[in-house]
């Protein structure tokens, strides 16, 4: 990828004596290093790309501390990777977004669960949920639970977050279960900062080799009989030990209050909301002091039963904060309280909603709840008035407006090689009818938003070829499977193409080669142009994605004989090959490679090129499209076709038309698609394509002015 | 108890404004001046021209007197709770604001009066924009104090991004207990660049820094800038044209402007006779108006609405209406201004044409063009021609210029005749419904709109002006009375406008008693597949 992380890796360096200050996930990143970790693997992922994107940039760095770093290919690889720390004395670190990557390494994870763990195992998991979060389906929690992991849940201060990263690793090593530590969206992009300590060298690691593997031992397989063991041991001995260490080291915090008759248990993660509600309430102040005591679980799973009902017992009564569904944390309270006959009323979703994200008024309109029931005494008024006044100005907003607001959802960035796809999609099914199409998780999702409005359903990561599987041996007319080059290796080569050729199905794919995930933050895969090519390229403008046939060859390999490659913003040629594909004689699998650089990397590369460029005089073309006020016909059909952010909409000069215009603003790339829709789908003739030379050269000069003094003597005014 | 709360801050921008940077800057300058500061992001998918927001809290007292505590700061922008909300797009405020976020007695909104358009106000066929008035009279109600102008504008003009402009914003608010001074060190590259001489990009973001700081800190300055904005909200002014006594005395004054444009529209386009034309066929409208509406109360909008739509229809789009266009010198120079070229940089343009048989067909006499619109439709898919012509060079513009003095061949062209004989049909609607009731002619007359652009757009357009004549104006509905009729013309209008496949009109329709719009032919590729037992054989 061409953005650079040179910043954060100095940040990486610190040591004691030295202050933080940055997000949440390098203060993690650094958590690691001052653990002494070993290996650090993951995938790419929002909102934890940074861990391993930083960690891998800084190659160097952790070479010199002994850490391998592996960008691994898929979160199952990722988790497979800790079973280096079931024989030997390594802490281990991997990361990806949760729940998506959590049910992709989910055997993995169960059969190091297994077995257990020796040295630390630490899995950083992204808790994508609530706003701004994609997939907040499900929770990890669940799978602390089944397996038998350690689930941390920070609160979210950054030396607090680098703490609990440091006990992860000794709470794991106490245990034999491997940690999971959960990051909400804010809370990995949290900025603030935390005294460092020095970062630990590994004592095993790259610069310091086992001589020798470990010896046979079958208690460390994941294979009966010893799993039956296994399972005993879980509960008899790893879950006792690992409550006995969050005890000892006081992982879980007690905040004592006036109310000593209640009290409030809550997520770590959660914290923070917590205390601004109860301030809300009037039940907290600025600096966490609050009326009522509260019991912060920075340890989510297991909990400490004696902790809990110590903290329960005598009470009137306890609120649990869990945020998500189903509430685990208060179901196990439920149970431990009753086996010890704790008599004292327990709350949470029957005052706190079960589904959404738990921000302060949600919050606050709970424990106004709890607060009217118990402290009848407590004033409200303000509380109530501000929670009042939100719904009645949304209300007085809303009628102010008349109509709802257009969302803005996410889209294709300018010049996106991806939009000129769904362009020739539209036009192809208007030759041969429509089609299922398969989606796919990747920047081509946005393919189901409006102008395309395009998909039929979205299974998982690579998973749209083998989606569609039940669909197309029921469907007259193809089905059609669109996959991003990130989601090919991910798994769909696997569970979609080699399934295909198998059973020999008669299915269409569309592959995205873009040249990176672009849509975790243009991380780098095995088809990814290499950086020599990069290098020896003479216009740094063109698509390079071309150099790297590593998709073609391992499709070619594997079997199949229908493949074509098709440059994306070809719309008319994309257009014809996908009614190919769609009315072929042939029945096997048809591969249609859509090939053409992903925008963002490309610009990132051309800007500074093209700045150094025009700065030694040297000439250069600048391609933009544009519109004619005076010739576009007002009909957005251009717009409905494309989407892009700089193919806009104006006020009509011409005073005798109503409807706005078609514009070209600023920052368009030239990428062609303009010129290419007008063609393929007929539109209007008001597009241009201008070429702005910038430095020409002399016999350019003379020649554009002979030929500009022809052309005006031609032109009427 | 202490009550001290922090000051919060949200700041909304889009994918790419830099408001990372900006947070950065914002916390980092906290830091230096000795005050507790948090930020934190909702980055989703920003990069890709999502809406993102960012949320600080620093709290009001120095670290220094905090006897060591340490404020526990919120994640998340609280609604009602906010002192300030800073925006670089207008949509996206008004968002934040329906949210709850704002609170009229706390809240100060600082927010770009430029609009992003969203995909979905873009892609209508008619104007899908959000009315940008209501969105700032949201602001107004609901905001303490409101800041409104152009950040986009105020970036460009100093060079620099958007993010830039929003902190001088906040500094020039006061929002923050800092001095001015304390932020630019920030820009500046704060512990680590050097104060002394700042670079290229700093110096550029310090000159847009200057310029929002200014502008939020003088009310006087600002509020001109909101008065100029609200100006320029109200469009669709007609200038005055220049019309020649002969046919202004025609007319009642309230129709000259628009007259005016639309007489100088057709004769530029064809010429005298044609305009001559024009001014009889808006006589017949405007004697059917004097019938129902002799004193004029209704400012003679039917014969106004006519003088529009009437020359936008007369002067339909053809190729050499377009070659026409396109071979001016004005244009060439718009081009210019547009890509905003210097003055020794070459522009090169190079103009998307792809006429197919029908716009050939147009110019040949009826019996021909009939024989090429035949021969097209038996092809397997129409015939055109895309050409990419180099208006900048000499052969480019010399073809455009042939294109363009076809004008004497368009009148004796196929297409022309057709045309006259639909806008007739139009016209003896729009006079006879005039005649009727007024509501009815006028609804009739506002049907021009839906005549607009090229081909299959074209096409679309006349087909349904001609559905709405033949079964809303004519043909008596279920309940015949001329302002139901009129009613459902105006619903169908707006319903035509909605989207192309016409769903929307045909639901009209309906709901009117008329008949939905009959299925055009589309011809496709039809592929059988195969049984497996047969495929198996293979």
């Amino acid at each position: 990828m061409e953005v650079s992380f040179s910043k954060e890796i100095e940040a990486l360096r610190l040591g004691a004596g030295d202050t933080f200050h940055g997000e949440g996930i390098l203060a993690i990143t650094k958590g690691l290093l001052q653990s002494g970790v070993a290996y650090v693997g993951g995938y790419q992922g929002a909102p934890v790309s940074h861990l391993l994107d930083v960690m891998v940039q800084a190659k160097p760095y952790m070479d010199e501390l002994g850490v391998h770093v592996e960008a691994c290919s898929n979160e199952a690889s990722a988790a497979a990777m800790l079973g280096a720390s079931i024989h030997y004395p390594l802490r281990g670190a991997v990361t990806w977004k949760s729940i998506v990557g959590t049910n992709v390494a989910a055997d993995a994870l169960s059969n190091l669960s297994s077995p257990g763990v020796k040295g630390g195992v630490l899995i950083v998991v992204g808790e994508d949920y609530g706003e701004g979060a994609s997939v907040i389906q499900e929770r990890t929690h669940a799978y602390a639970l089944k397996s038998s992991m350690c689930l941390l849940d920070p609160r979210p201060d950054l030396g607090m977050m680098v703490n609990m990263v440091e006990h992860g690793f000794r709470l794991s090593e106490h245990s034999n279960m491997p940690c999971m530590m959960e990051l909400r969206i804010r809370t990995c992009h949290v900025r603030g900062s935390f005294e460092c300590k020095d970062n630990v060298p590994p004592p095993v690691s790259t610069r310091a080799l086992m001589e020798e593997p470990a010896g046979f031992d079958y208690m460390r397989l994941a294979h009966p009989p010893v799993t039956f063991r296994h399972e005993k041991l879980k509960g008899e001995e790893r879950l006792p030990a690992a409550r006995r260490y969050i005890a000892e080291h006081r992982l879980n915090e007690l905040v004592p209050g006036t109310h000593a008759d209640l009290g409030i248990v809550v997520q770590g993660g959660l914290y923070n909301a917590l205390i601004r509600s109860l301030q809300q309430v009037g039940l907290a102040d600025a600096f966490g002091a609050t009326d009522i005591p509260l019991l912060v679980l920075n340890v989510a799973y297991p909990l400490v039963p004696e902790q809990v009902a110590d903290f329960c017992v005598g009470k009137r009564a306890v609120l649990v904060v869990e945020e998500g569904q189903p509430e685990y944390i208060e179901q196990e309270i439920a149970t431990l309280l009753r086996r010890r006959d704790v008599q004292t009323p327990l709350h949470g979703c029957d005052m706190l909603p079960a589904a959404g994200e738990y921000g302060v008024e949600v919050l606050a309109t709970g424990l106004s709840q709890f607060a009217a029931r118990y402290l009848p005494q407590h004033a409200q008024d303000s509380a109530k008035g501000w929670l009042m006044g939100n719904r009645d100005r949304r209300a007085a907003v809303a009628t102010k407006l008349q109509a709802p607001l257009p969302n803005r959802p996410p889209s294709f960035c300018i010049g996106c090689p991806e939009r000129p796809v769904f362009a020739a999609l539209k036009l192809a099914q208007q030759d041969s009818g429509p089609v299922h199409i398969a989606a796919d998780i990747g920047c081509h999702a946005f393919g189901t938003f409006e102008p395309f409005s395009m998909g039929h359903s979205i299974l998982g990561y690579g998973m749209s070829l083998a989606s569609r599987a039940g669909v197309s041996p029921m469907m007259q007319r193809r089905a059609l499977s669109i996959m991003g080059d990130g989601g090919f290796w991910h798994n769909g080569l696997l569970t979609g193409v080699q399934s295909a050729l198998f059973n020999d199905d008669d299915a269409v794919l569309l592959i995205f080669k873009n040249g990176y995930t672009s849509a975790t933050g243009t991380q780098d895969i095995i088809s990814t142009p290499d950086d020599e090519v990069k290098e020896r390229a003479v216009d740094k403008q063109q698509s390079l994605v071309d150099k790297n046939q590593t998709i073609e060859s391992t499709l070619k390999g594997l079997g199949v004989q229908w493949l074509r490659t098709v440059y994306t913003y070809d719309v008319d040629r994309m257009r014809k090959t996908l009614n190919d594909a769609f009315t072929s004689d042939f029945n096997g699998l048809k591969v249609i490679i859509a090939e053409g650089e992903c925008q963002l990397e490309r610009q990132r590369r051309i800007k500074p090129w093209i700045a150094s460029l025009l700065q030694r005089g040297e000439r250069v073309v600048r391609v933009k499209y544009g519109v004619d006020e005076d010739v576009c016909n007002g009909d957005h059909a251009c717009i409905r076709l494309s989407g892009c952010p700089t193919l806009t909409i104006k006020d009509n000069p011409d005073p005798l038309k109503v409807d706005p215009v078609a514009v070209v603003i600023d920052g368009c790339v030239g990428c062609g698609l303009c010129g290419a829709n007008a063609h393929a789908a007929t539109l209007c003739p008001s597009f241009y394509r201008a070429e702005v030379v910038q430095n020409p050269k002399w016999h350019e000069r003379l020649l554009h002015s002979l030929r500009g003094a022809v052309v005006r003597a031609l032109q009427p005014a | 108890m202490n009550r001290t709360q922090p000051v919060t801050l949200l700041v909304c921008a889009l994918g790419g404004e830099g408001g990372g940077v900006l947070t950065e800057w914002l916390v980092d300058t906290a830091r230096h001046a000795g005050y507790a500061a948090q930020s934190t992001s909702i980055p989703g998918v920003a990069q890709r021209t999502g809406a993102t927001t960012y949320y600080v809290e620093v709290f009001p007292v120095p670290l220094a007197e905090l006897s060591g505590r340490k404020p526990v700061f919120s994640l998340s922008p609280v609604p009602g709770t906010l002192d300030a909300i800073i925006s670089s797009e207008l949509l996206e405020t008004t968002r934040q604001i329906s949210n709850g976020m704002s609170a009229p007695e706390r809240t100060l909104v600082i927010t770009s009066s430029s609009r992003t358009l969203t995909t979905a106000e873009r892609m209508q066929p008619g104007d899908g924009r959000a009315d940008a008035q209501r969105l700032l009279d949201v602001v107004k109600a609901f905001s303490r104090e409101h800041h409104v102008f152009d950040m986009g504008t105020a970036a460009r003009e100093a060079g620099t991004v958007v993010s830039a402009v929003m902190l001088g914003a906040i500094a020039g608010s006061g929002l923050f207990p800092f001095p001015r001074e304390a932020y630019e060190r920030m820009v500046r590259g704060g512990d680590t660049g050097a104060p002394e001489k700042p670079g290229k990009a700093a110096e550029a973001s310090l000159r847009g820094f200057a310029k929002a700081f200014d502008t939020v800190n003088t009310p006087r300055q600002q509020a001109a800038l909101v008065t100029s904005l609200l100006a320029t909200t109200a469009n669709d002014v007609p200038s005055p044209q220049a019309l020649s006594p002969a046919v202004a005395c025609l007319f009642p004054p309230s129709v000259h402007d628009m007259l005016a444009l639309g007489h100088a529209r057709v004769l530029d386009y064809q010429d005298a006779d044609y305009a001559m034309l024009y001014v009889e066929r808006l006589q017949k409208v405007l004697a059917a108006e004097r019938a129902v509406d002799p004193a004029g109360a209704e400012g003679f909008a039917i014969t106004r609405e006519m003088a529009r739509w009437l020359a936008l229809w007369m002067a339909f789009d053809d190729i050499v209406r377009v070659a026409e266009l396109k071979s001016r010198a004005s244009r060439a120079q718009r081009v210019r201004n547009e890509v905003k070229a210097a003055d020794g940089d070459i522009v090169k343009v190079y103009d998307h044409f792809k006429p197919g048989a029908p716009e050939f067909a147009a110019l040949l006499p009826a019996s021909l063009a009939h024989r090429v619109t035949a021969w097209d439709r038996r092809r397997k898919t129409p015939w055109a021609l895309p050409l990419k012509v180099g208006s900048h060079s000499v052969l480019g513009m010399a073809s455009l210029r042939v294109l363009a003095s076809l004008r004497w061949l368009r009148k004796r062209g196929n297409r022309f005749a057709e045309e006259q004989a639909l806008i007739g049909r139009w016209l003896d609607a729009v006079v006879s419904g005039t005649r009727e009731d007024w509501r009815l002619g006028h609804e009739l007359a506002s049907c021009g709109r839906l005549i607009k652009g090229y081909g299959s757009t074209n096409e679309r357009g006349k087909h349904n002006l001609l559905h709405v004549i033949d079964h809303l104006a004519v043909a008596p509905l279920p309940d015949a009375s001329p302002s139901t009729r009129a009613t459902a013309i105006a619903a169908a209008r707006e319903a035509a406008l909605a989207d192309d496949a016409g769903t929307a009109l045909d639901a009209a329709l309906v709901r009117h008693g008329a008949p939905p719009r009959p299925v055009k032919a589309q011809p496709i590729r039809w592929m059988k597949r195969q049984q497996d037992s047969t495929r198996r054989a293979r």
